[in-house]
């Protein structure tokens, strides 16, 4: 307990000192973390709003994926999970992999539009978590299920707020999905050994598309 | 002659896991690759992936199927009930870890709260503890290890037959686990057992949805399954997950505390 209100201390004293040293760019930063949780709030919104709107389930999923390239960092994710062998990769298999890597988000996302039917979300809080990412917590409430806790990272990209990961329950998913990719690429020997696995996915995700 | 198959299915098993061998740590002239080598920390790599294919089967064909007819057949405020109990019966030895862990506040509120819920709770049925603003936390000895430790690196990943996920920390920390529960020594074996299954399956049956997510979304599940493990332990370790709370409601809802 001692330890950890040390740590909590010394964590606390950048920002005590921060502040009189420089003024002006701490308070640009500490700006992100309300607009983050206001961007998060309208685009949860927009999300849920779509896919419990009327419309095919190919409509919306344009309409949803639209949403994420517009909000989603989808490159700096695609080079995050893809860690060190985004250097090593070729032109065209950096190509590859980064259409690649939008189709099975927006596909992921859009093979549980069921799940997202009844859903309610709160912000619950926002923080600056290090000097260019916030996070703002959303409780995500489904009839019939115990609620969820997502948390989102946000970052300023492009002068824009930008989603770079999201914490289901103490899980990220730009840390799971690199020990994924990376367990991939190793074990099937190089880049076009994973760029097969996502192909593969795309495939099984679009054949399990839900049709209605 | 039968019963001599689960013997030489062990034993087969057994070669098969010693044929995978090792990963050994890339040559010092690829630095990046030992970096990842030892972030995974996972040298028993292939071995791991046997087992873990192994309880794979024995969840598609047995636990996953058990923990949904629980869900089916026992009503939301019964689910609640024996939920209640079993998380009540582990909060005796939790105080004391946390006593341990040098942390007697928390030490404090499982004592009062298992005091509460047996007694007005009735056996811990009821959580009337959260009512009142003490909750809980579980500990087990893995955590305390890693308290002591400094560290929450809980040293190579492991796949233990049926239990799965693990690293040495924590195989050890359950070890001693099974002696330290005052529960084993009150209890007669039946109830035991019983309390295993239904511990077990309580379990399961709350991470029906996030495992199926978790493997539709996957491309390799192992993989998934390692890191989502070592997030959640070291999130354990500092105390950061939050506090679930089981409703007597029919929606059997399960909700969250506030954070710490």
């Amino acid at each position: 307990m001692r330890r950890r209100l040390l740590v909590a201390g010394l964590a606390a004293l950048p920002l005590l000192v921060l502040p009189l040293v420089a003024a002006a760019p701490l308070a640009a930063a500490t700006d992100l973390a309300p607009r983050a949780a206001k961007f998060i709030e309208a685009r949860g919104s927009d999300v849920i709003a779509i896919v419990n709107g009327p419309g095919s389930v190919e409509e919306k999923r344009e309409k949803v994926a639209a949403i994420l390239r517009d909000s989603v960092d989808v490159r700096g994710l695609a080079q995050f999970v893809l860690g060190r062998h985004w250097r090593t990769a070729t032109e065209p298999q950096r190509r590859e992999y980064l259409s690649l890597f939008e189709q099975v988000l927006v596909r992921n996302l859009s093979s549980r539009f069921g799940e997202l039917t009844g859903v309610t979300f709160t912000v619950a809080r926002n923080q600056m978590v290090s000097e260019e990412e916030a996070v703002v917590s959303t409780v995500v409430t489904r009839p019939n299920n115990p609620a969820v806790t997502l948390d989102w990272r946000v970052a300023e990209v492009g002068g824009k707020p930008k989603i770079v990961d999201v914490v289901a329950e103490g899980t990220s998913l730009r840390i799971t999905q690199r020990s994924e990719y990376g367990a991939v690429v190793q074990r099937s020997g190089g880049m076009d050994g994973l760029l097969n696995a996502m192909r593969q996915q795309l495939a099984q995700l679009e054949q399990a598309a839900p049709q209605r | 002659m039968t019963y001599r198959l689960p013997v030489r299915y062990a034993a087969a098993l057994g070669a098969l896991a010693l044929l995978a061998g090792c990963n050994t740590p890339p040559p010092a002239s690829d630095p990046e690759a030992r970096a990842e080598y030892f972030e995974t920390n996972d040298p028993w790599e292939p071995t791991n992936r046997v087992i873990h294919f192994v309880n794979q089967g024995f969840d598609t064909l047995l636990l996953r199927p058990a923990a949904e007819a629980y869900r089916i057949f026992v009503p939301p405020p019964i689910r609640t009930a024996i939920g209640n109990v079993l998380d009540n019966l582990l909060l005796p030895r939790s105080a004391v870890y946390h006593l341990m862990q040098g942390n007697p506040k928390l030490a404090g509120e499982n004592a009062a709260r298992f005091v509460i819920n047996t007694t007005l709770g009735v056996g811990g049925v009821f959580d009337l503890a959260s009512d009142m603003g003490i909750n809980g936390r579980f500990e087990d000895f893995g955590q305390n290890l890693a308290v002591w430790a400094g560290t929450t690196n809980g040293g190579p990943y492991m796949v233990l037959p049926l239990l799965g996920p693990s690293n040495l920390r924590d195989t050890f920390g359950r070890g001693v686990d099974l002696f330290t529960d005052p529960f084993a020594y009150i209890l007669g074996p039946e109830l035991r057992i019983a309390r295993t299954a239904i511990s077990a399956v309580d379990s399961r049956e709350q991470l029906i949805e996030p495992l199926d997510a978790l493997k539709a979304s996957s491309i390799d599940y192992y993989a998934a399954i390692r890191s989502a493990y070592i997030q959640q332990r070291d999130r354990d370790i500092r105390n950061e997950g939050r506090i679930q709370r089981r409703f007597f409601n029919w929606d059997g809802e399960v909700r969250l505390g506030p954070q710490r």
